[in-house]
């Protein structure tokens, strides 16, 4: 077994601090649709060994440094070879000390869909048939394309401190669009969603809330030139709040000890996280890799930490960072792992006593993408509503400006939560003060 | 013919394929293989700490048949003989692809490699290690505010080999990218950012900063201690030419990816010879640039690089093509299949996309704007083909007063508006020309290396 020679043949090098080894297998089922006819599918498969090597070495100074090398092994690879080059580069290099983690219990966090690990291809034509279904009950719109992926991973690691780990994930992701028209006006919608699950994309609702939205594309008017109560949920807040799952956001990046030791993050313990007086609730945010079926949730992270939900923000002040274990022990930090997931405290409001008119509400961004470092952004609306004396106005177009850690220090947020894949918090925000550039 | 020399297990089974496209056809006449290497090396240095990191390498075969309809694949990590042949066999069986016949193309050979002075193949990790490490060195003792300077040097090899009943081709394609980040941190403790990045296909030659390059990155960083948000408005502004490639990238770049057009996602379709922009506006993509970060000799279904005018004097010709989207559209061809890796689907993609350059000096063009802005650099931009909305964010921009650049800065700068209303402002484009490297997706996934760019424009749009 290529795993065990590898194991065996890391042990035997004498000049290695450290080792570790992650064996990654996955495969993946792919379908394309274009209407309803098929464009493409494809079946694929991956299986490498990420080999991390350490050393350490005593430099001019007298002190001892360390570094690290990394290579990637293909199952017909040299294993010999292979632990020579990453050898080499962690001799090249010189770091601050710091430990491997040591074994831990792991926690059993669920991360697979059965249906999907037993026949990726089959949950992918249930996924595509639900789908189109629903797509046929639309009035005033229609479904044009989609793409849908089911992949299945296993991860073995293993490193010299003794920790032995496996886990096996599921994700399932789809995108679709919709598209309206009325004269010679064409409008779309396009969705994206990644859940381990199925069951969790929740098909039908979230292909007819689409097919709203881009029927409400086609009465949209120009944007208003808007001051004042900004409205959030769901799927939009998660992005707001916690970046799209494959770019974190700005909580990710200031709460990381990554950030902090690399002085890009001015976050302190003990210190409050906004620049000026809170007027909304209190904040409060955990990273979480435990959430159940989150699609950023695992057993343990890349480099063998348990998943935790760590407590980075309690009532506007940080009590600490998510530190992977080299960052902790540069902070003397305790070790916590990858970010994983956020998840936000419940705030003490009833849903529709945030719905207080006037308001905007937000329904889709072109893309959400605030600096992560100032928490600055300029994002360009493609469907809001203005909400005022019982009338729903979908406009499109402009921008919505402002501050992340400005616009969280004056937000009310919901009672009712929900899980979003990445997200696990409040459903409905209501930010006090926001501006809409028209 | 090049030298070109392929990783080991590819190059067996490169010898092997002609039996395997022969078996294949017999069943699907369109039989394609695909053999395709990727893998990096990259060298990170800051103030704090160095790594150096070889990248998971993707590695492995693409096998695909066409019934006219569905384009069938097959993707096999590695290049295992019998595993492809297997694939081959599970790939043909049970589906009839006879309905379809290909056009008979006429036979091509051949191999290509990225020319480069110093392949960095044969430079010791030591070697680029130390010239990483010289320059973030160098770069950090410029300014006492920089809290951190990082620099990232990444090459990539990219080796595959394409075939078909006609067609035998081979390519190395290495390309380099060089990255500088500088942190500063003002008196009142607030941290400030900025970033260079330089890449191309080329050799070990191309991976240097100078020290004009390193201040401007730094003088960039320090400006955005004082910078203020702009108000929201029209604005007539200046667009640096990284900032003018974003625009070609999201309006017709992503616009005319013709995969867009058979989904019915793209309002070009609708545009072909009408007026998009000003007589002023050229746009092209051309994978055949020499020396272009985002070029290579054939894309990933054979087809031979060659650029594409998609605007031509204010008028839009036509879109970028993969070879499902050009036979299910009926119309030509360009060289613009390309995949993430081997275990991803082809689709109408970028490669090297910019603005031609016209005949007006920047100076002449700063001149003529009474009130402006001059947009220094983008931070991202996002595509959307069929409202032709365009949203590009700015990471900040200098105010232009009475025809002359000020100390005021602005950021970040969301420019947004219609596409054609934008272009169709474009009244002075510059003599210079520059491209940003830079990593594309299709939508928020398939990542390809490309370039964009091209020249000042100066135009009006909203900013906010």
């Amino acid at each position: 077994m290529m795993l065990q020679k590898i194991i065996e043949a890391l042990k035997a090098r004498n000049e290695l601090s450290g080792w570790s080894v992650r064996h990654n297998v996955t495969r993946e089922a792919q379908v394309y649709l274009i209407g309803q006819k098929m464009e493409a599918q494809r079946l694929t498969g991956e299986e490498n060994f990420r080999i991390e090597v350490f050393r350490q070495k005593t430099g001019p100074d007298g002190k001892v440094g360390m570094g690290a090398g990394e290579v990637t092994l293909l199952p017909d690879g040299n294993v010999a070879e292979a632990i020579d080059t990453a050898s080499l580069v962690a001799d090249l290099v010189s770091n601050p000390v710091y430990s491997l983690p040591a074994p831990a219990a792991i926690p059993d966090v669920p991360l697979l869909d059965e249906d999907v690990s037993r026949d990726p291809l089959g949950a992918l034509d249930r996924v595509t048939r639900d789908m189109l279904a629903a797509a046929s009950k639309l009035d005033g719109a229609r479904l044009t394309s989609a793409e849908a992926f089911a992949e299945i991973g296993t991860v073995h690691h293993v490193n010299s401190r003794g920790v032995d780990a496996e886990q096996t994930s599921s994700s399932v992701s789809l995108e679709f669009v919709v598209q309206a028209k009325k004269g010679d006006q064409e409008v779309e919608s396009f969705r994206e969603l990644t859940r381990r699950r199925v069951s969790d994309l929740d098909i039908e609702s979230e292909v007819t809330r689409y097919a709203r939205f881009t029927r409400d594309l086609l009465e949209a008017g120009a944007p208003p030139a808007w001051q004042g109560p900004v409205v959030m949920r769901n799927n939009l807040l998660a992005t707001f709040v916690a970046g799209d799952y494959l770019s974190p956001g700005v909580l990710q990046t200031l709460g990381s000890a990554g950030a902090k030791y690399a002085k890009a993050s001015t976050w302190e313990v003990g210190q409050s996280v906004f620049r000026g007086e809170v007027t909304g609730d209190p904040f409060t945010f955990w990273a979480n890799r435990a959430i159940p079926y989150g699609i950023t949730s695992d057993r343990f992270d890349l480099e063998g930490l348990p998943a935790q939900r760590v407590e980075i923000v309690r009532d506007n002040k940080v009590t600490t960072f998510a530190a992977s274990q080299r960052y902790a022990d540069y902070l003397s930090l305790v070790p916590t792992g990858a970010f994983g997931g956020v998840e936000l405290s419940a705030g003490k409001w009833e849903t529709a006593s945030l719905l207080e008119e006037p308001y905007v509400e937000i329904a889709l961004f072109s893309w959400f993408n605030p600096d992560n470092i100032t928490g600055d952004f300029s994002s360009e609306i493609r469907l809001g509503y203005l909400v005022e004396n019982g009338v729903r106005k979908p406009f499109r177009g402009g921008q919505l400006v402002g501050n992340f850690l400005d616009a969280l220090a004056n937000v009310r947020l919901s009672k009712e939560t929900g899980f979003l894949g990445h997200y696990l918090g409040p459903t409905t925000a209501r930010f006090g003060n926001l501006k809409v550039a028209g | 013919m090049t030298n070109l020399i392929l990783p080991s297990a590819m190059n067996s089974l490169r010898g092997s394929l002609a039996d395997i496209i022969s078996q294949g056809q017999k069943r699907a006449p369109y039989f394609s293989v695909l053999l395709s290497d990727r893998h990096s090396l990259e060298i990170v240095v800051n103030n704090r700490e160095e790594r150096v990191t070889e990248r998971p390498p993707h590695a492995g075969t693409v096998l695909s048949a066409f019934d006219g309809e569905t384009m069938r694949e097959r993707a096999i990590a590695g290049f295992d003989r019998d595993k492809v042949n297997s694939a081959m066999q599970e790939l043909v069986s049970g589906v009839s692809f006879a309905k379809y016949a290909p056009a008979v193309s006429a036979p091509r050979r051949g191999d290509f490699v990225t020319p480069m002075q110093t392949d960095p193949s044969t430079l010791s990790v030591q070697e680029k290690l130390d010239r990483v490490r010289e320059m973030q060195h160098f770069a950090k003792g410029l300014d006492p505010r920089i809290v951190n300077c990082q620099m990232l040097y990444r090459e990539s090899n990219e080796y595959s080999v394409f075939a078909n009943p006609n067609t035998d081709v081979g390519q190395r394609v290495l390309r380099i990218v060089l990255y500088m980040f500088v942190f500063v941190a003002g008196e009142d403790g607030q941290v400030r950012y900025n970033w260079q990045s330089k890449g191309a296909t080329g050799g070990w030659e191309q991976a240097q900063f100078s020290e004009e390059e390193m201040r401007k990155v730094i003088d960039g960083a320090v400006a955005l201690l004082t910078a203020e948000r702009i108000e929201p408005g029209e604005y007539q502004f200046i667009s640096a030419p990284g900032v003018s490639g974003v625009i070609a990238h999201e309006s017709f770049g992503h616009g005319v990816e013709t995969d867009m057009f058979i989904k019915e996602r793209a309002k070009a379709a609708h545009f072909i010879d009408k007026v998009v922009g000003s007589s002023l506006v050229n746009i092209y993509d051309d994978p055949s640039l020499p020396g272009a970060y985002g070029s290579f000799f054939f894309d990933d279904e054979g087809m031979e690089s060659s650029s594409t005018q998609i605007v031509e004097n204010g008028l839009f010709r036509r879109g970028i093509t993969d070879f499902y989207s050009a036979t299910a559209l009926d119309i030509p061809r360009s060289s613009n299949g390309r995949r993430q890796d081997y275990s991803r689907k082809a689709y109408a993609r970028m490669s090297n996309t910019f603005f031609g350059k016209g005949n007006s000096s920047l100076e002449d063009m700063i001149a003529q704007v009474d009130h402006g802005i001059y947009l220094d650099k983008w931070s991202s931009g996002m595509e959307d083909p069929k409202g032709w909305g365009i949203q590009v964010t700015c990471h900040y921009g200098h105010e232009i007063k009475g025809g002359k650049i000020t100390d005021r800065v602005f950021a970040p700068i969301g420019i947004s508006g219609y596409v054609p209303d934008v272009l169709g402002s474009v009244s002075a484009v510059s003599n210079q020309f520059k491209l940003d490297p830079g990593g594309c997706g299709k939508g928020h996934k398939e990542l390809v290396s490309v370039s964009s760019g091209g020249p000042h424009l100066l135009m009006k749009a909203r900013l906010g």
